[in-house]
């Protein structure tokens, strides 16, 4: 009896034991044949770290194309939503990608002075790039201050968007100057038509402007000079927010008085679908909102001016930040077929290729036309040379910027605005020097 | 003991093998009778571990990078106290303090006297009873952070149309740095008396209906068997209640997302969004490290603080 009863259970179950063990081996083999490099011994597998989500598709194809013309090489392309995050997480672990896009913000300066990516002097690809381009990456930071840490690939615009058909129904030109810019406005104000479309719901849309007036108008080397006064920074130092920047926030207020009733309780979204309707002539933003604009209302008729700070049309400079950049991982094992996929990524035919599809700039210095009519007025300011980066990618992420410029917005306290922003940077700067002893 | 006879000749088999345990009746005996039975300290091993692993250890390590330098990545040096004394003369930390308690005690009030009410309305003999209970449960179950985007876009589109007389509904109360801050209150308050509200009606189902016959034979009215009997026999809850929500409360997080933002300004900027974003976005993780320890030591004295306070006033029976 003992005997007997065990079995007609042992038979079920042992036959699930082996479907279970089957259905596992299956699996495992069919993760790790899709994982593993496929087993040929001479692919190279890159890790292709990839931040901008608008662009995946383009780089889907961009990443065929090189694949089909390099079999040796594999490369996998991570797209993350928080790239940010997710790369710091990365690197955290210590799990550096081997080909990386980052923008070029604070942050990626904050990492390549961290020594996080390869350094790219003497390389043949940096004399591709728009000078211009190179001063705005290494503006933001650099390992020890005298590599090339990243390589541009798309550049944005910062400036005004402006409706063609409202301004020819008015008989508007393109101001190029401050005082035209406050005649665009009087007039349109006169024909009553808001001149632009406030959103200051979202406190960084205020921060376009505030980087275009701000960088043109403040004193060269404002922010040299401010790192060297650090923990000083205050109302008696020698550069500081509140001497240096009341010409840039009176104007930016000037620029709100001209927006439409209730921008302050508009958000981005709002106003992107509103400009694109043609409820104001203007739009305090840059390059990066003409595909939504253009999505709202497939019609209007759209173009670009540079923000004109002050009374001289020649000393307009046009603001413009690497949208898009490329970077090698410093330790990478796969060195020469990165570069590889780099000099790929930055060939001219793909640079064009890819800033069509974006609506951006190339980043190179022989770059074709850009066949967009939208940025047309833009490209001599690029051909020229005439860009400033933001000036915000400056001002460490812990300083909250754009609270402080949207609270001055709403409130009209420029002094107490300043004030808190020297503040904050004299607390930072009290912070990071007390780190880095 | 005839019944416990055939599993005690069943179970020697196996105890045979464990080598001090002696013989299987006597030694099972002892274990339930001398002490706690050994299993249920077993039982809460598992429990114990994954406690140590995911919140104490975490919390040890948060408090070793605080006297360090790190900014979530890269090298690190310990630099003692350091971070301490900057939080101390830090503006913005004080700022967000102030906002945060000030949230915190106007929605543990509002929360506690709301569902107070509720739970008196949902225990009392009326239709549909469990149905009302389930409804007014469900904000609870909603995600906050789902709800926050709706509540948003009423405070942002549809309040500014309907109390277009309002100037202060009219203009976006969100955008509005001395009113933001209620806005923050609806919604958690909407959202966190559903929690209170079950707590509550378990508290009023252990008083007995007695004391209500007695009192009502005595000629006592509702309100005073509400304030003589009610609210004294469930003390204990209102004391866990009050504790509860204002320790939720002081880390009132997820509705400032999507409603505000910490603006305008950084009037709405609560303590853990400070945290949140210097450390995260800000690349200041060890200061801002140092920011959640202060934090967690405040959290901690308040609450023991309303516990003694409260449990005073508890009574027994």
């Amino acid at each position: 009896m003992h005997h007997s009863i065990p079995r007609p259970h042992a038979g079920p179950r042992r036959r699930r034991r082996l479907l279970t063990a089957i259905v596992v081996t299956a699996v495992a083999s069919a993760t790790l044949s899709g994982c593993a490099p496929s087993g040929d011994a001479g692919v190279t597998t890159l890790d292709f770290f990839q931040f901008k989500g608008e662009a995946t598709a383009d780089f889907q194809r961009i990443v065929a194309d090189f694949e089909a013309e390099n079999p040796d090489i594999d490369v996998q392309l991570n797209t993350v939503p928080d790239p940010d995050t997710a790369l710091r997480t990365l690197l955290v672990k210590g799990k550096t990608p081997d080909v990386l896009t980052v923008n070029g913000s604070g942050n990626y300066g904050q990492l390549a002075r961290a020594g996080v990516f390869h350094d790219f002097t003497g390389d043949p690809l940096v004399e591709q790039q728009n000078p211009a381009v190179l001063d705005i990456l290494d503006a933001l930071g650099s390992f020890e201050g005298d590599e090339i840490n990243a390589l541009g690939m798309a550049n944005n615009a910062d400036g005004i968007v402006y409706n063609k058909q409202i301004f020819e129904e008015q008989g508007l030109e393109v101001p190029t100057t401050w005082d035209e810019l406050i005649a665009v406005c009087d007039a349109l104000e006169d024909a009553g038509i808001p001149a632009f479309y406030g959103t200051l719901a979202d406190a960084w849309t205020a921060i376009p402007a505030w980087n275009a007036l701000g960088g043109q108008l403040q004193p060269d080397d404002f922010y040299d000079d401010l790192r060297a006064e650090g923990g000083d920074v205050g109302p008696d130092s020698a550069v500081s927010f509140s001497a240096d920047y009341t010409e840039a926030m009176e104007k930016l207020q000037t620029l709100y008085s001209y927006a439409q009733d209730g921008y302050r309780s508009r958000g981005y979204e709002d106003g992107n679908a509103a400009f694109a309707n043609g409820e104001s002539a203007m739009y305090l933003q840059g390059i990066w909102t003409i595909n939504p604009i253009l999505a709202a209302n497939p019609d209007i008729e759209l173009g670009v001016f540079p923000y004109p700070a002050g009374e001289d049309p020649d000393d307009v400079r046009l603001t413009s930040g690497v949208d898009v950049a490329v970077t090698i991982g410093r330790d990478t094992p796969h060195l020469a077929e990165a570069q590889r996929f780099v000099e790929y990524l930055l060939s001219p035919e793909v640079v064009d290729g890819f800033v069509e599809s974006q609506v951006m700039f190339s980043t190179l210095a022989d770059a074709g036309p850009n066949p967009n009519p939208v940025l047309a007025e833009l490209v001599p300011y690029f051909d020229d040379g005439r860009i400033i980066g933001f000036i915000d990618h400056q001002i460490p992420a812990s300083i909250p910027l754009q609270p402080i410029v949207q609270q001055y917005l709403l409130d009209g306290n420029m002094d107490a605005a300043l004030a808190n922003l020297d503040n904050e940077w004299r607390k930072v700067a009290l912070r990071s020097t007390r780190t880095e002893e | 003991m005839t019944t416990t006879a055939p599993p005690s000749r069943v179970r020697p088999l196996p105890d045979a093998d464990t080598p001090p345990g002696g013989s299987g009746g006597g030694t099972s005996r002892r274990r339930v009778i001398g002490r706690t039975p050994r299993a249920f300290y077993w039982m809460v091993v598992p429990a114990l571990v994954l406690f140590a692993a995911l919140h104490t250890v975490p919390a040890l390590i948060g408090i070793f990078y605080s006297f360090t330098n790190y900014a979530g990545y890269g090298t690190w040096d310990i630099i003692g106290i350091g971070n301490y004394v900057a939080l101390f003369q830090d503006d913005r930390v004080l700022r967000a303090y102030g906002f945060t308690f000030g949230v915190a005690i106007v929605a543990t009030i509002l929360v506690n006297v709301f569902s107070l009410l509720l739970a008196l309305f949902l225990n009392a003999k009326i239709k549909f009873q469990s149905a009302f209970r389930g409804i007014f449960f469900i904000p609870y179950v909603l995600s906050i952070l789902v709800v926050g985007y709706v509540f948003q876009y009423i405070f942002a589109n549809s309040l500014p149309q309907i109390f277009s007389g309002i100037p202060l509904f009219r203009d976006n109360i969100l955008a509005n740095p001395d009113w933001a801050w209620l806005a923050i209150v609806t919604l958690t308050v909407w959202q966190g008396v559903a929690f209170s509200t079950i707590l509550y009606i378990a508290g009023l189902q252990t008083i007995p209906q007695e004391l209500y016959e007695a009192s009502s034979i005595d000629g006592a009215s509702t309100v005073r068997q509400f304030w003589a009997i009610t609210f004294p026999l469930i003390g204990a809850f209102f004391t866990i209640n009050m504790v509860l929500s204002m320790k939720n409360y002081l880390q009132v997080f997820d509705q400032i997302i999507p409603l505000t933002n910490g603006g305008p300004g950084t009037s709405t900027e609560s303590i853990t969004l400070l945290i949140f974003r210097g450390g995260f976005q800000g690349g200041e993780y060890a200061y801002q490290t140092t920011n959640a320890v202060v934090y967690l030591v405040v959290i901690i004295l308040v609450s023991l603080v309303q516990f003694r306070i409260l449990q005073r006033r508890e009574v027994d029976f």
